[in-house]
């Protein structure tokens, strides 16, 4: 609601990339075409009238650098919306939390990771008070370990490997 | 008749203890994560897939449609309560709901949604009785160069029914189908794209990337306004549920004409849910003698869309069942469900399981009955769980995702996948790309290429299979119909404004 005050028209400079959304969201895409073809290059193609394992891949491939060529131009032509801005601190915390789960889960169990992860998540915002943070993420650890282990019977190690 | 039978079946298996046990919790806990601010049907579906994998594969796919149902009518119950939508589906819901819940008639809103949707639930239950049976007679009939066809239709009409420029939709579609390639060839089996990582030999796991560009996407999204999301949750006590005589002669012709409007539009593949809750609330509003009654609470507004949206949503199981082609994200999450399970969605588990399918048929009408009686005694609680802070509610969603992903197949590297995948759902919504084409290409990207490869060798590698065979011919014919459709008024509304900006 508040990050979207001046949407396009209010920029009376013409500009070069009219519509810089788009622009770079095409140029992205293109690179993920070209990055696919270039895995894909070592793959064997066409065997008569039988697809290859890389055939497919190939002809996605091309499929979705047209594609991408496609959207960044209209990026470039038409007037469209500008880039939006990217958060800094939500992504990096969240990603790291994550990081820290999948890192932790084996050597140190449930409890611990994903307590650790709970906490490292909560940095993303900084209206996180840490009392009440701290309690419900003991509340959660001790609801996961009983839900995923016991109530779904999932093989879930709870404690850290040095003390099993 | 079979139809009887059939259902007779269904209701035999759903009605088991254990599986009506199954659907009643996938129904509360689907309202329950449904409810919480910022969390989709997809999502929803999604974050809720790894508890269904230690079921039997009947339990699991009951309880997952309970799920889905659940979802919904929590995604309903936020836009009426909160002005929030939980889905796209929804949206519309917010126009007359929220205006109602202002007016202090909250309750009559989601009595009426759920009775619609029940009412609806009802109908589309007969409708995939009816037309199961003949419509798995007609997937007989497809060679792959038919089923090829029919998935390049069913993403055409996805592509043309989502909001947004056709182009990036077909975009998406053909990452999804991209990524849908990492790991082994289906043929040959040779390591495609995988860079020797073995957990990507198996390929991307579907579970994985949904909950990563559904789950982790959404919160980081989500943060970036600020945990403090603006909610404007209604303060004015839910008093009085029960519609009055009024409220039910005003909303049910709405109802009814909803249901048909969804009903039909569920069945189209890449209709779905979203296209049909707004053709009902156009439709209503249309013809309406008050129409500048819509937008100020009228109760049509709710019935309509509300109806319309859970019709669309059950039929749009019909293409899956029958055709083995999911036609919307949450149907390409119940077919990932079904892999999982071991079963591959199509005419075949029609014939060889029909306990499976009449049962999930069967189940998904007790779960809509479970929804009425469930939710409208329970509004206090789930109107008290949008209270619950963001800053609380997000750790707890990353470490609940993350924990789900994880004992998909107990594997670490899962979890970084789908974290890399959240970024990846991040950037996507900050160019404005729909990340549910996505899922679908991911999801049809292997049905597509085994049919187009096993068409053409059939076909000696001449690709004029696809237009010369006339069932075949008659599908791609439709396809390119829509997209030269749906294009044109892009291209001019793109004109438009370009004109707009120049006079200016």
């Amino acid at each position: 609601m508040s990050d979207a005050p001046g949407r396009a028209a209010n920029k009376p400079a013409p500009k070069l990339i009219k519509g810089s959304q788009d622009f770079y969201g095409g140029l992205a895409l293109m690179a993920v075409a070209l990055f696919a073809l270039w895995a894909s290059s070592d793959l064997q193609g066409m065997r008569g009238f039988s697809f290859g394992p890389g055939t497919a891949p190939r002809m996605f491939g091309v499929l979705l650098l047209v594609l991408g060529a496609g959207v960044a131009l209209t990026g470039f032509l038409f007037e469209g919306a500008p880039m939006q801005r990217y958060g800094i601190r939500g992504p990096l915390f969240v990603t790291l939390a994550i990081l820290s789960f999948s890192v932790t889960i084996r050597p140190l169990g449930l409890i611990v990771s994903a307590f650790m992860s709970f906490i490292i998540a909560a940095f993303g915002t900084e209206e996180t008070q840490w009392k009440e943070t701290i309690i419900v993420g003991i509340a959660l650890t001790i609801g996961c370990a009983l839900l995923f282990p016991y109530a779904l019977g999932l093989p879930l190690e709870l404690f850290p490997r040095f003390l099993r | 008749m079979d139809i009887f039978s059939n259902l007779a079946l269904g209701f035999g298996v759903a009605f088991s203890p254990i599986n009506l046990g199954l659907c009643l919790i996938g129904a509360l806990v689907g309202t329950l994560v449904g409810v919480l601010p910022g969390i989709g049907t997809i999502a929803t579906v999604a974050m809720l897939l790894p508890i269904t994998f230690g079921l039997p594969p009947v339990g699991a796919l009951i309880m997952l449609a309970g799920i889905y149902y659940g979802a919904q009518y929590g995604g309903s119950t936020t836009s009426i309560l909160v002005n929030i939508p939980g889905e796209a589906g929804s949206v519309v819901t917010t126009l007359d709901g929220f205006q109602m819940a202002k007016q202090g008639r909250a309750g009559p809103a989601l009595a009426i949604a759920a009775i619609g949707s029940f009412f609806a639930g009802c109908v589309a239950t007969v409708l995939i009785a009816l037309l199961g049976a003949p419509l798995t007679k007609l997937a007989l009939l497809f060679g792959p160069a038919e089923y090829f066809s029919l998935m390049v239709l069913g993403l055409i009409f996805a592509v043309v029914l989502a909001k947004g420029s056709v182009l990036k939709a077909i975009a998406m579609i053909v990452f999804g189908v991209l990524l849908s390639m990492v790991g082994s060839d289906i043929e040959t089996g040779a390591s495609r794209m995988s860079f020797n990582i073995p957990e990507l030999a198996d390929g991307l796991g579907f579970a994985t990337v949904a909950m990563g560009i559904f789950g982790f996407a959404e919160i980081i999204r989500n943060l970036d306004h600020g945990a403090a999301m603006d909610r404007e949750l209604v303060q004015q006590k839910i008093s009085g549920l029960m519609p009055t005589k009024q409220d039910l002669k005003d909303s049910a012709p709405a109802i009814a004409r909803g249901t048909i409007l969804g009903s039909i539009l569920g069945i189209l593949p890449g209709g779905g849910a979203v296209i049909a809750s707004f053709a009902a609330y156009t439709f209503e509003k249309k013809i309406s003698k008050t129409p500048e009654r819509f937008g100020r609470g009228a109760i049509e507004g709710v019935a309509a869309p509300e109806s319309a949206n859970n019709a669309a949503a059950q039929t749009s199981f019909i293409p899956l069942l029958t055709l083995g082609i999911p036609p919307n994200a949450v149907m390409a999450l119940m077919v990932g469900a079904m892999t999982i399970h071991g079963i591959v969605p199509g005419p075949q588990v029609m014939q060889k399981q029909p306990d499976l399918v009449w049962g999930m048929i069967a189940s998904m009408w007790i779960g809509n009955l479970m929804l009425l009686i469930i939710n409208l005694p329970m509004v206090g609680i789930w109107v008290r769980l949008l209270r619950v802070p963001y800053r609380l509610l997000f750790p707890s969603i990353v470490v609940f995702c993350a924990i789900g992903i994880y004992s998909v197949n107990n594997a670490p590297m899962d979890v970084v996948l789908a974290g890399a995948f959240g970024l990846v759902g991040y950037w996507l919504v900050k160019h404005d790309f729909e990340p549910a084409p996505l899922l679908l290409g991911m999801v049809l990207g292997p049905l597509m290429e085994e049919n187009l490869r096993r068409a053409l060798l059939i076909s000696r590698g001449d690709w004029s299979v696809f237009v010369t065979r006339p069932l075949s011919a008659s599908l791609m014919a439709i396809a390119a119909f829509l997209l030269v459709l749906a294009l044109l008024p892009a291209l001019r509304k793109k004109r438009d404004e370009v004109f707009v900006e120049s006079e200016s």
